[in-house]
């Protein structure tokens, strides 16, 4: 069986922990509890027939108490940016991680912006933000709330790493 | 031993592993057990191997630090930081791992650290939920002030305003008054209701709410007087009792909409009610008093301390200490190495005083320093000098720059200038804004004299003010001529003011009034205008000239300069090849990032460009390399003393020699004697101008020159 190790990254409160909870146990809760650490999930998916193991590390946010750690990402199939659209100071702060993400390792990234079920308020020009897209490999408007595009984020990842392996 | 050694292990939560080979994830129990460890580990039951493998993850990862501390020669431990780890019976175990090399030993020490997990959680809990609330207010606040903005800036009467900015400001979060410059209220939102709801008092009618704010606004900060006087923007915290329920904290920021003459158009006031926060921080009384982001005491505490202070009646010196410029770092270097030189200028203070000195950070840039056991003003002056000193050291930012501040020092002494909290305010915050040359680091010590002075700059604003409404200014032309063509190929507009009283007033007195007031935006608007004018006129005439105009550094801010400049140029029908800008050195280098678009769209247009005062600021050949410009104009000091001066040879005949290695071509200014201009024509100079051929005169005198043809570099 396949197993591919995804960091999840991003700044403090923007949901890594909630699209995981979502992703593996279908959950959401809305009381915020912020990550201390790391907290490494498994979740076992089926892709065109065939198996592939997603260990999913939940990774504290990046903030003035925790600093980006790139040796998290060692052994990294993909990481998965995530940031939060109706703050616009963690697309910032996203856009800083990826950066130093590219810095430390060349495994495919992804860009979540997640809280899709809430209005957008990002005071930006719109090709500023596409320019910053075009950055990673792929690019999901994620809700862990509602489950918008979860799933559809790891298969696409799976359909990747298959399509790779083959 | 080992019993006792197991029995401490036990009590820590921890238990010891020994590597068994440097390749292999299996390593060897030496001490301790526990029932996390047997949920984690299962095989430990029956056997003293344990294998790290992809049942803990993360562990197994942390192998890899641990083999390269344990394939050193040197003793040396390294941690993995905390992990979560969810046990068979559905709990979580909170952990953490050392990898220890001791001598010849290579041990991975695994420690239960819920305690440890749960106090960060508890604690960083508060603080991120702190920094979401903060994060949001700022955002949306930023938001909702660039849309207000933008619809202030057309004119419109009070009802079309209420109508126009009621939906905007309706759907906001926070309280918010638009009110016109006397601060009578225009318009307002629920939520500016709802924070201030009173509680229902029989014998008196609730106060509006704009009229709390205000009042709050006058009682609470002793710097409101300057912020309205100075049309400054000003954000801070107050706090709302209304007996006897009520007591709200407020953060409240209030943002002037200017026109062009700079007269005040209308306030804008933000109220965020910010109780539920502070709530959270004074969770931890420590925080209550203390500055999130430099961990300095905060407003707050500042003023309880200046407070006690004054109870004691003993002498002391208050400061203020206020970044010079602190904008511009920020937008060059990003917010967060914004935030990072806001804490070393507070550690770099708080480093520079005594022990038993104070230091709190008050407003965005500013900190307060409270001096005491200093004998008279020589004392204190000491100390400030020590200040500046540790101030003046180099900052960096995280890619190894390095860059200097500057910042103004306003001083005010108990009892001798003021006796109570609010005039010690008001006082050391007027001696510091009193700095007129924000490039450089300030000192002023209170006097009444300050005062007097203030209200004459806000008179002589005034009458600049005036001057532009009554049309009291000219444009100037000084002639450029081309040492090749020998004939003027080109003209410098030069502003000059004909006061009714006073006559004709040099620019050296107003301009700087105008750069402070912001009044420079219109004056610039206007030498561009006119310059646009003279370029056509003069191609009417038949005149091969190009016009130059001078651009102030507060104008290649002004975001909307370029389109007024392509506007002029269309109404007044000028090929744009007519026109040239003048930017100093100073700009390009401070500014470099806005100047370089900024002078690449006018390029682009089809002007052309030079620096002005060239040689007087940075001379760094790696802007000019890099800056779209067409002309390097050396100043007139190298110029004034080239016939005589062997330094100012050499750097004049350096400067001409990069210049063309460049491609670019230079002006000499301040040309007043034959010799001066001789050595200039034998070093390949391209272009002269100065007393020598013609002071600045007014347009009709220059037509006259063009027509004689009188003006020569043959003498």
């Amino acid at each position: 069986m396949i197993q591919k190790k995804i960091c999840l990254l991003g700044a403090s409160s923007v949901g890594k922990t909630s699209l995981i909870r979502q992703f593996v146990d279908g959950i959401f809760n809305e009381r915020y509890l912020t990550t201390i650490g790391v907290k490494v999930d498994k979740k076992l998916v089926e892709v065109n027939g065939q198996q592939i193991q997603f260990i999913l590390w939940d990774i504290e946010g990046n903030d003035r108490y925790n600093l980006f750690q790139e040796r998290y990402l060692r052994g990294a199939a993909a990481y998965i940016v995530v940031v939060d659209q109706t703050r616009m100071s963690s697309f910032l702060d996203g856009m800083n991680i990826q950066s130093l993400a590219q810095g430390a390792v060349t495994c495919p990234s992804v860009l979540a912006i997640n809280k899709s079920d809430l209005t957008q308020n990002w005071p930006m020009p719109e090709e500023d933000i596409e320019n910053n897209k075009r950055s990673f490999d792929f690019h999901f408007n994620t809700s862990a709330k509602t489950g918008d595009n979860v799933e559809l984020m790891f298969e696409r990842l799976a359909e990747h790493f298959l399509g790779e392996d083959e | 031993m080992t019993a006792l050694l197991n029995d401490f292990l036990k009590a820590m939560d921890q238990i010891v592993l020994e590597a068994t080979s440097m390749q292999s994830d299996q390593l060897r129990l030496i001490q301790g057990e526990s029932a996390w460890s047997t949920l984690l580990f299962p095989e430990l039951r029956k056997s003293v191997l344990v294998n790290v493998d992809d049942r803990v993850p993360f562990l197994n990862d942390f192998l890899h630090d641990a083999r390269i501390v344990w394939s050193g020669n040197t003793n040396r431990k390294v941690k993995s930081g905390l992990f979560t780890e969810d046990l068979p019976d559905g709990k979580e175990i909170h952990l953490e791992a050392t990898a220890i090399k001791q001598d010849s030993h290579c041990f991975l020490l695994i420690a239960n650290q819920s305690e440890e997990f749960t106090f960060r959680q508890n604690t960083l809990q508060a603080a991120r939920e702190m920094l979401l609330s903060n994060d949001r207010l700022i955002e949306q606040n930023e938001y909702l002030h660039n849309r207000l903005i933008h619809i202030l800036k057309d004119p419109l009467d009070n009802n079309q305003l209420q109508r126009a900015i009621s939906g905007v400001i309706e759907k906001a979060e926070f309280g918010v008054f638009i009110t016109d410059p006397d601060f009578t209220h225009i318009v307002e939102n629920t939520a500016a209701t709802n924070i201030f709801e009173q509680p229902i008092n029989p014998s008196s009618a609730p106060q509006s709410p704009l009229k709390i704010v205000l009042t709050l606004l006058k009682n609470q900060l002793p710097e409101f007087e300057r912020v309205v006087m100075s049309k400054s923007t000003w954000d801070g915290e107050l706090c709302w009792m209304a007996p006897p329920t009520t007591v709200k904290w407020l953060k409240v920021s209030m943002h002037p909409v200017k026109n062009d003459l700079n007269e005040i158009k209308q306030w804008i006031i933000f109220v965020n009610d910010i109780s539920t926060v502070k709530h959270l921080v004074q969770r931890n009384e420590q925080l209550a008093l203390q500055d999130m982001l430099t961990e300095l005491p905060n407003r707050y505490s500042f003023w309880q301390t200046l407070e006690q202070q004054i109870t004691n009646q003993t002498s002391f010196y208050l400061l203020y200490v206020d970044i010079n410029e602190f904008r511009k770092y920020n937008e060059f270097y990003g917010h967060d190495e914004g935030d990072n030189l806001l804490r070393e200028v507070g550690q770099r203070i708080r480093r520079s005083i005594k022990n038993y000195d104070f230091v709190a950070r008050i407003g965005g840039d500013q900190y307060a320093v409270i001096l005491t056991d200093m004998q008279n003003e020589s004392d204190c002056q000491k100390a400030i000098s020590r200040l500046i000193a540790v101030l003046s050291a180099p900052f960096s930012v995280e890619n190894g720059q390095r860059f200097n501040i500057t910042v103004s020092i306003g001083a005010v002494n108990y009892p001798k200038d003021a006796q109570s909290v609010a005039e010690l305010m008001r006082f050391v915050d007027l001696s510091a804004h009193n700095n007129k040359n924000k490039k450089q680091t300030y000192i002023q010590f209170y006097n009444t004299e300050l005062k007097a002075e203030s209200h004459r700059a806000i008179e002589l604003e005034n009458e600049l003010r005036m001057a532009i409404m009554a049309g009291e200014f000219e444009l100037y032309f000084q002639p450029i001529i081309d040492l090749a063509e020998d004939r003027i190929v080109k003209a410098e507009g030069l502003i000059r003011w004909n006061h009714p009283q006073k006559g004709l007033i040099s620019p050296d007195t107003f301009i700087p009034i105008a750069e402070k007031s912001e009044l420079i935006i219109t004056l610039g608007k206007w030498i561009i205008s006119r310059a646009c004018q003279v370029a056509q006129e003069l191609a009417d005439k038949n005149h091969d000239i190009k016009v130059s105009m001078n651009l102030s550094p507060s104008q290649v801010y002004d975001e909307d300069l370029y389109n007024y400049l392509c506007a002029c140029i269309t109404k007044y029908n000028v090929d744009p090849k007519r026109l040239e800008i003048e930017v100093t050195e100073g700009v390009l280098v401070e500014n470099y990032t806005n100047t370089d678009i900024l002078l690449n769209k006018i390029r682009d247009y089809g002007l052309t460009v030079s620096v002005d005062d060239f040689g007087t600021g940075y001379s760094s050949l790696s802007y000019l390399k890099k800056l779209p410009i067409d002309y390097l104009k050396i100043d007139r000091s190298f110029v004034q003393d080239i016939a005589t001066d062997e330094n100012d040879k050499a750097i004049v005949k350096a400067v001409i020699g990069m210049a063309h290695n460049l491609n670019l071509k230079v002006i000499a200014e301040g040309v007043e004697t034959t010799e001066q201009l001789d050595f200039l024509i034998d070093n390949d100079c391209n272009s002269v101008q100065g007393y020598l051929f013609s002071r600045p005169v007014k347009l009709e005198s220059f037509i006259e020159l063009l027509n004689s043809k009188t003006l020569s570099t043959k003498f």
